[in-house]
């Protein structure tokens, strides 16, 4: 038998930012029901759905983590930059010869901040996760933040109400500013999860950012928000 | 952008060109008001927070918009200026937005602007108390409240067209995904139909029910500039043509269509009458009855649209193709290529 090659990471190398604002041509489906999951996963059958999204996922290890816990949960990562998010596509590929799992998790390059309603209906998804986002210290790239007002509106739009969004920083400015946001926004409230929320066990140290976080001895802070119904009364 | 409006309340079409409100009433133009001019710094300037520089008007002066409800009249322009006026176009308020803005609408409490940058804020008449309503991440093109204020829909440089509850619209009700290209205007025709102007040369009426689309039009001629609604008749602006359709059972069906002579700028209809924006003879006025455009009436009183250019109008969305994704692909292809071939020799030389 022959042994299955890995992904090698420099071959897939790319520079750390790109401009989530700029007109680069992404695939996306027109709307989410012609979406073609299969391609994705060849199992996916028309009634499964997607319910787990890692927004700029990086090179995957949140999810490689989470797959093999949650065997019967459809989830996807967005990263915009496609050296990056081919490697993840590889590295699936080749998880899935190597086991029987893996096989309820994918990646596809897209800007999370574009397109989201495009392959989620509204109260699709039951978890997302923003895991050590980009910094964007400077206040005229703020607006290039995975976290704004604006956008808060989106990811409460296709997570369905009782969902969840995981954050992790090791920026405390930027953790700061995603609690601000989170807490300040009428349809997110601050979550404190049970001890049986899983995905919340492995937040830290599963992705390579947070690896490299522990290996440097820093510091992680980690807020979850729950999507909650609108607040808003007709007075 | 509408600069071009039919003002139910005074039953008379309102214009904006370069800086001037222009009424027509029947078929004389009258200048109402001079538009545009910045306000007294710290007057009754924008709600600034502490630490933020209050925003500067920038740029010439020409009206992008223009909005009624009642005896309330808001006019946007270019160089940032925001302007209500009561129902005798005595000037209410004025204030320079944040941004440039796009869009305007007004209801009887608030007045309602979309900017470049994506954004819309509410303020009262008198334009204070700004408040954020809702951010896209590409420009706002256009806007429109329902008439019963329950919704604000907005259409983006992208290919979005949202509807948010009003005025909590942080909460999406829903997204009308269909255009291919930026969408320029969004026409409420009924509280179940909408109508929207993509740059994909398509029109396209919306269930609001389902919110897919009953029907496209497609261009036969060129891209579609701006669409106006009298009911029962939809008419659609391409460069040179209105087409007129007559809307029955959700269906749109061809009635008629007429030629102009110059550009359409911009198009706005009562029940008898529709009136023409073009590049050069200034405003045209027609007859309009069973779905016809007939009669051109002579205007009277002088309208210098000299000065309107084309900025007024939405750049073209460019599509970049980020090139070198086949590039890099060859060049992995390849590397792992080496690295296998490699690996093999060591192999080889392992073995023997
Ligand atoms: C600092 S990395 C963290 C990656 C991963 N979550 C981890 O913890 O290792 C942030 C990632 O987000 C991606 N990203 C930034 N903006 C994005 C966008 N608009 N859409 C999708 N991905 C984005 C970047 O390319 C980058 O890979």
């Amino acid at each position: 038998m022959t042994k299955v090659k890995y992904p090698q990471k420099r071959n897939y190398r790319q520079r750390a930012h790109s401009n989530p604002l700029s007109d680069h041509s992404f695939e996306y489906p027109l709307t989410p029901e012609v979406m073609d999951w299969t391609k994705l996963y060849p199992r996916f059958k028309p009634e499964n759905e997607v319910k787990f999204c890692d927004i700029g996922c990086g090179y995957g290890g949140l999810l490689v983590t989470l797959s093999p816990m949650f065997p019967d949960t459809y989830m996807v990562g967005f990263e915009i930059r496609v050296k990056v998010s081919d490697y993840v596509n590889d590295r699936f590929l080749a998880l899935r010869q190597d086991n029987e799992v893996y096989h309820n998790a994918g990646v596809i390059r897209t800007n999370a901040m574009k397109y989201l309603p495009n392959f989620f209906r509204k109260g699709q998804l039951e978890k997302m996760f923003i895991l050590y986002p980009d910094p964007h210290f400077k206040k005229c790239k703020h607006k290039w933040r995975i976290v704004s007002e604006g956008l808060l509106a989106e990811y409460a739009y296709v997570l369905k109400v009782g969902g969840l969004v995981y954050t992790v920083s090791d920026v405390k400015e930027v953790h700061d500013w995603m609690v601000e946001h989170f807490t300040n926004f009428p349809l997110f409230e601050r979550y404190d999860p049970s001890a049986e929320d899983k995905a919340a066990q492995v937040l830290i140290g599963s992705t390579e950012e947070g690896k490299k976080v522990l290996r440097n001895k820093g510091q992680s802070w980690t807020a979850i928000f729950r999507r909650v119904e609108d607040p808003y009364q007709v007075n | 952008m509408s600069v071009l409006h039919f003002d139910k309340h005074t039953n008379s079409f309102l214009l904006g060109v370069a800086g001037n409100l222009y009424q027509l009433c029947e078929n004389r133009a009258k200048l109402l008001v001079k538009c545009g001019e910045v306000p007294d710094p710290g007057e009754k300037g924008e709600p600034v927070k502490k630490g933020e520089k209050a925003p500067r008007a920038e740029g010439p002066a020409y009206i992008t918009g223009v909005a009624t409800c009642g005896g309330c009249v808001a006019v946007i322009s270019n160089n940032k200026v925001v302007e209500t006026f009561d129902g005798d176009f005595q000037r209410v308020a004025s204030t320079v937005a944040i941004k440039r803005p796009t869009s305007v609408q007004v209801t009887d409490k608030n007045v309602v602007i979309s900017d470049k940058a994506g954004d819309a804020y509410s303020y009262n008449t008198d334009l204070t108390d700004r408040k954020y309503l809702l951010g896209h991440v590409s420009v706002v093109m256009d806007m429109v409240l329902s008439p019963d204020l329950q919704f604000l829909v907005t259409c983006d440089r992208d290919e979005k067209i949202r509807i948010s509850h009003f005025p909590n619209c942080y909460n999406i009700h829903s997204y009308l995904l269909g255009h291919q290209e930026y969408v320029l205007k969004v026409l409420l025709l009924s509280p179940n139909l909408l109508v929207s102007v993509g740059g994909d040369q398509k029109v396209i009426l919306w269930d609001l029910g389902t919110r897919k689309p009953l029907q496209t039009l497609n261009s036969p001629q060129d891209d579609y500039i701006t669409v106006s609604y009298t009911e029962p008749y939809l008419l659609a602006c391409n460069t040179r043509h209105v087409t007129v359709y007559k809307l029955t059972d959700n269906t749109l069906a061809q009635t008629s269509q007429l030629v102009t002579d110059h550009d359409i700028v911009d198009i706005a209809t009562s029940d008898a009458h529709v009136a023409l924006l073009t590049r050069e003879p200034k405003l045209e006025l027609y007859q309009f009855s069973g779905g016809v455009l007939s009669g051109k009436i002579e205007v009277e009183g002088e309208i210098d649209l000299s000065q309107c250019k084309d900025s007024a109008l939405p750049e073209k969305k460019k599509v970049v193709r980020t090139a070198g994704f086949a590039e890099y692909f060859e060049r992995k292809r390849k590397r792992i290529e080496e690295e296998n071939l490699k690996e093999e020799s060591k192999q080889a030389h392992l073995k023997g």
